[in-house]
């Protein structure tokens, strides 16, 4: 710490401050336009000029300037106000005075400092920016007339979200903000550069227009999309939701977001929800009322033991998960899953058998402290955006080693420095098996790794892990396996992280197995920074399988349930918000299976392709209209609550097990907080949380691990079929789960499915982007159109699976690679 | 650089062959720092910088595309689009200015019919207007390629333009 005083006030601040850290945390305003804490000093706008005795006769500028012992500065002199007068007026010369339609108006720093110095006239004469606005996408809107250069968008996308799409083009008076070659802005869509805008050059185009900034009313919440667990704030008008709002404040993310949680928040409000329950009479689904559907389905319920099984989505809340067991065991059925059973396989049977409990030890928050990140699957970065960003934050401004294991190059492939080995589909875990194998036979285990449970058994079948052979089998060379893992033992601090969901069929549990191994032999676990991180698919994966809403001691997993209902085993099926005929492998299989199914009920927000085939639909409420706690993928107990009052005539989850607890003659919980009570009482890790104890950030449920080696399986690898390509499905950027597509954000950007192929198939199949390719495997097959990218190897082609209209389940049976042909 | 003229650029982007940016690219790419010379290399290639040759070269160097753009529209040595085999530069500074450069300027438009960074259409002649050529003794002063002219007149312009366009096109 070092003294120094502002503005005649002694104040304390960190060595490695600069006077506008140093006056700001000891609350004091320097006014500023191009800073971030987010981002590197810039030093562009020139309104934190300051003055330093020590320095007598220059004006400073506050964010980029050091603070030194003993430095005396004055924030606010006479001199001082007038040149920062001076900077607001020629701001202000070429700025549009445009205020009344610029969505920024009431949220704009230009508009608040020019009140702040009370900027009421100009000494200066020029004309206006003449740029042309910017409406090539439907996301953000880019004019460039009411820019002040300030950078920040320039420096998001670069230091943050390591896309690059804008630059300063020109210089001088004639520099702007563009892309390159002038054209429009094509990227990712995470609206970064729109949250750090200080003016309204860069806008949310869904929100334009829609309420004045001041009109709204700002209510916390968490993103409700994937299991990283971003903090967002709603901005709320009318009981709707009308945009997002940028809060740099807010969560470990400090309030980075990505396009699913900036832009993907319409579905609702959207005129598609169910507002009412419906009820199939005549073979037709038909409006009905709550009284009669809740007593048709307790009607079924009641007594059916076995025969009834249910399936949630992971995207209910802990409290909602764990009353809908309660009503299942009420039933007497313990055949109740969730994300097709494997999707959470690699903590519900994986770390089971590795850890000892159903979760990884490390949190996101490791991530920028590691030294060495091994990312399993570049996918990464699209399952979990914001998760991509401390990825690139961390090889970026903190120089950590990134290495990758994939079946493909991706995004974060291109980080400075980053090592990605491509190997063959679906051989990561074999890969792993002989890093561990080598890590052994090289003397770099850790010393005490004798000692945990399993060693021997484990390191007998290492011994059919040499790395030659299966660097053969995987497509690698052998000394790209060794230096992978020497690297990985030898960093003081190693976090390995890789993502599991409904896209990533297979070996999810092997997989957890391997990484625990590799983690447990190099004696990576329990330190800060060092670990394993599985990044689990939807917002409330992790809570789920806390809960336990999976299949226990002989009961039916979800594939199994719909296996039941093909055989006319289950008679009665309760569909929470999961949409099996799409996120389901086997699109034929399922069909046939909910036609079957004697009694289908769903609950959901919209008229899913399962829910158009239900006997009764309840229509239920989004995460915005409900109470009660999720848990992230690093087990972050976050509390939601009501943003917006319900809508039309839905009920949550809650409301609905509670009712039917009733029915079937049981006593609900009053409340969702009274349940969490419970939780906390009974779930390990929970102990002692209370909603006040969660707060705004929430708190991590802690994980107790007790390591244990478990025996690799010897897999064959894959053998390519001759004349056919590997198809692997996985998740696009834009979306997540089949919700996604019910936010318009999302939709704008990528509407539709697609086949991604590499440009030596292309050349070789003579296929060329946007033709429309029939893809065709054992189980089925369907049109896509061709994505042609650098970033495929030969052989690979890979297709997101998130779309209902033309779901890719169509040929994709649920193991990790499907071998396709594929015809124009 | 105006919207215009990107356009202008993209319009006439005629099938490039990369082969010479890939080698001058292989040649550079292990050097720290390499984004100026490898476009100071591809531009003293093909005469200009082709969009097609900075993708690959974002690509191959892993810089964003749009980073690149930064750089190629920042300095003025770079070209975005093809320039003529002849590039005429007459000097508007001060003491040219009283000397008359205005008239030449205008003597070459009258002829050439290009302004200011435009290239003929047959990529005989750029015609470039410049501050200071820094021999203000030898006012008006004009040069094409390499070649001075000081104490221009009308009529040096006609012999000029008549000279280098005698010279066959390679």
């Amino acid at each position: 710490m070092l003294n120094l005083t502002i503005d005649g006030k002694q104040v304390t601040a960190p060595k490695d401050s600069t006077i506008y850290d140093a006056a700001r945390i000891n609350g004091i305003k320097i006014p500023i336009l191009c800073h971030d804490k987010k981002l590197k000093p810039f030093g562009a706008c020139r309104m934190c000029l300051v003055e330093v005795e020590q320095m007598k006769g220059r004006q400073i500028p506050a964010c980029t300037t050091p603070i030194t012992e003993g430095m005396i500065v004055q924030t606010a002199t006479p001199e001082i106000v007038k040149a920062r007068e001076l900077v607001l007026e020629l701001l202000l010369l070429n700025h549009p005075l445009d205020c009344p339609v610029c969505d920024k108006g009431g949220d704009c720093d230009l508009q608040n400092l020019t009140y702040d110095y009370k900027v009421d006239s100009n000494r200066f004469l020029d004309s206006k920016f003449q740029h042309e606005i910017d409406y090539n996408n439907p996301l953000i809107e880019r004019d460039m007339n009411r820019c002040v250069l300030c950078g920040k968008c320039v420096r998001i996308c670069d230091e943050i979200v390591g896309f690059g799409a804008l630059t300063f083009i020109d210089r001088g008076i004639e520099t702007k903000i563009g892309c390159e070659f002038e054209k429009g802005l094509n990227c990712e869509f995470c609206g970064s550069c729109v949250s750090v805008c200080p003016v309204g050059s860069l806008l949310a185009r869904p929100f334009k227009f829609k309420a004045r900034f001041w009109s709204l009313t700002k209510q916390k919440s968490v993103c409700g999309y994937c299991g990283t667990g971003c903090n967002l704030t709603l901005g709320v008008k009318d009981n709707k939701v009308l945009t997002t709002i940028y809060d740099e404040n807010q969560g470990f993310h400090n309030g980075q977001l990505c396009v699913r949680g900036r832009f993907g928040y319409q579905f609702i409000n959207s005129e598609k929800r169910l507002t009412k329950p419906l009820v199939r009479k005549n073979g037709k689904l038909e409006e009905s009322n709550w009284d009669e559907a809740l007593e048709i389905i307790a009607s079924r319920m009641k007594g059916a033991g076995a025969e009834v099984a249910a399936i949630a989505t992971p995207r209910l809340t802990n409290e909602e998960l764990l009353l809908f067991k309660k009503m299942m065991i009420m039933a007497g059925s313990n055949n109740y899953d969730h994300a097709a059973g494997y999707a959470h396989a690699a903590l519900s049977d994986g770390f089971v058998r590795s850890f000892g409990t159903t979760a990884a030890p490390s949190t996101i928050l490791d991530i920028q402290k590691s030294d060495l990140l091994l990312v399993i699957k570049t996918d990464s970065y699209e399952t979990h955006p914001v998760i991509g960003f401390e990825i690139n934050m961390a090889v970026k401004n903190k120089g950590v080693t990134l290495k990758i294991l994939s079946d493909k190059q991706g995004k974060l492939s291109r980080l400075p420095d980053a090592r990605t080995l491509v190997h063959s589909p679906g051989s990561e875990v074999a890969i792993l098996n002989a890093m561990a194998r080598v890590i052994l036979d090289n003397k770099l285990a850790d010393g005490s790794v004798t000692d945990v449970p399993g060693f021997a058994n484990f390191e007998k079948a290492l011994a059919g892990f040499a790395p030659e052979a299966i660097a053969e089998q995987c497509g690698l060379s052998a000394v790209d396996i060794k230096l992978l893992a020497s690297s990985y033992a030898r960093a003081e601090k190693a976090l390995i992280l890789f993502p599991v969901g409904q896209a990533y069929p297979g070996h999810n549990a092997a997989l957890a197995n391997a990484v625990a191994n590799l983690a447990i032999i190099a004696g990576k676990l329990g330190k800060e920074g060092s670990g394993v991180l599985c990044l689990s698919e939807k917002n409330n994966s992790q809570g789920a399988v806390d809960m336990g809403f999976y299949a226990v001691d002989g009961a039916l997993d979800a594939l199994q349930i719909i296996d039941g209902c093909a055989a006319g085993s289950i008679k009665t099926l309760f569909i929470a918000g999961e949409n099996p005929l799409v996120s389901y492998p086997d699109h034929a299989k399922i069909k046939a299976a909910l036609d079957q199914t004697e009694f289908l009920i769903v609950s959901e927000l919209f008229m899913t392709e399962t829910a158009a085939m239900a006997d009764v639909v309840l229509p239920v409420c989004s995460f915005a209209e409900k109470e009660g706690t999720v848990t992230a993928t690093d087990r972050r107990v976050q509390h939601i609550k009501p943003a917006i009052k319900k809508i039309g005539q839905s009920r949550t989850d809650f409301e609905v097990f509670a009712a039917l607890i009733d029915k079937l003659g049981g006593i609900a919980p009053a409340t969702p907080a009274s349940v969490f009570a419970e939780i906390a009482a009974n779930v390990p890790g929970y102990a002692d949380m209370s909603y006040s104890a969660l707060g705004d950030e929430g708190v991590f449920a802690a994980v107790d691990v007790k390591p244990a080696f478990v025996v690799p399986q010897q897999t064959a690898a894959a053998s390519p079929e001759s004349g056919k390509l590997a198809l692997v499905t996985g998740s696009a950027l834009y979306h997540n789960g089949t919700l996604s597509q019910y936010g318009e954000g999302p939709m704008h950007v990528c509407p539709e499915g697609y086949i991604e192929l590499s440009r030596a198939d292309a050349a070789a199949l003579k296929f060329a982007e946007n033709d429309l390719l029939t893809v065709t495997s054992a189980s089925g097959s369907m049109k896509l159109k061709a994505r042609v990218t650098s970033r495929m190897p030969q052989g690979l082609v890979f297709a997101p699976y998130h779309f209902g209209a033309n779901p890719v389940n169509q040929v994709w049976s649920g193991s990790p690679v499907t071998w396709v042909t594929v015809v124009k | 650089m105006s919207k215009a003229v990107a356009q202008q650029a993209e319009e006439q982007e005629v099938i490039i062959d990369l082969a010479k940016a890939n080698a001058i690219i292989d040649k550079y790419i292990d050097l720290p720092g390499n984004l100026m010379p490898v476009l100071q290399a591809v531009q003293d290639s093909y005469g200009y910088i082709p969009q097609v040759a900075a993708d690959l070269i974002a690509e191959r160097l892993n810089v964003y595309p749009s980073q690149i753009y930064g750089v190629l529209t920042f300095y003025a040595q770079f070209h975005l689009k093809p320039r003529g085999r002849f590039i005429i530069r007459v000097c508007v500074g001060t003491a040219c200015h009283v000397q008359g450069a205005q008239r030449i300027k205008e003597t070459f438009f009258n002829l050439l019919h290009i302004a200011h960074t435009e290239t003929s259409a047959d990529l005989r002649f750029t015609f470039e207007e410049v501050a200071c050529l820094g021999a203000c003794g030898m006012a008006p002063l004009a040069m094409v390629n390499d070649d001075t002219y000081g104490k221009m007149t009308v009529q040096k312009v006609d012999e000029i333009v008549a000279k280098y366009s005698a010279i066959p096109l390679d």
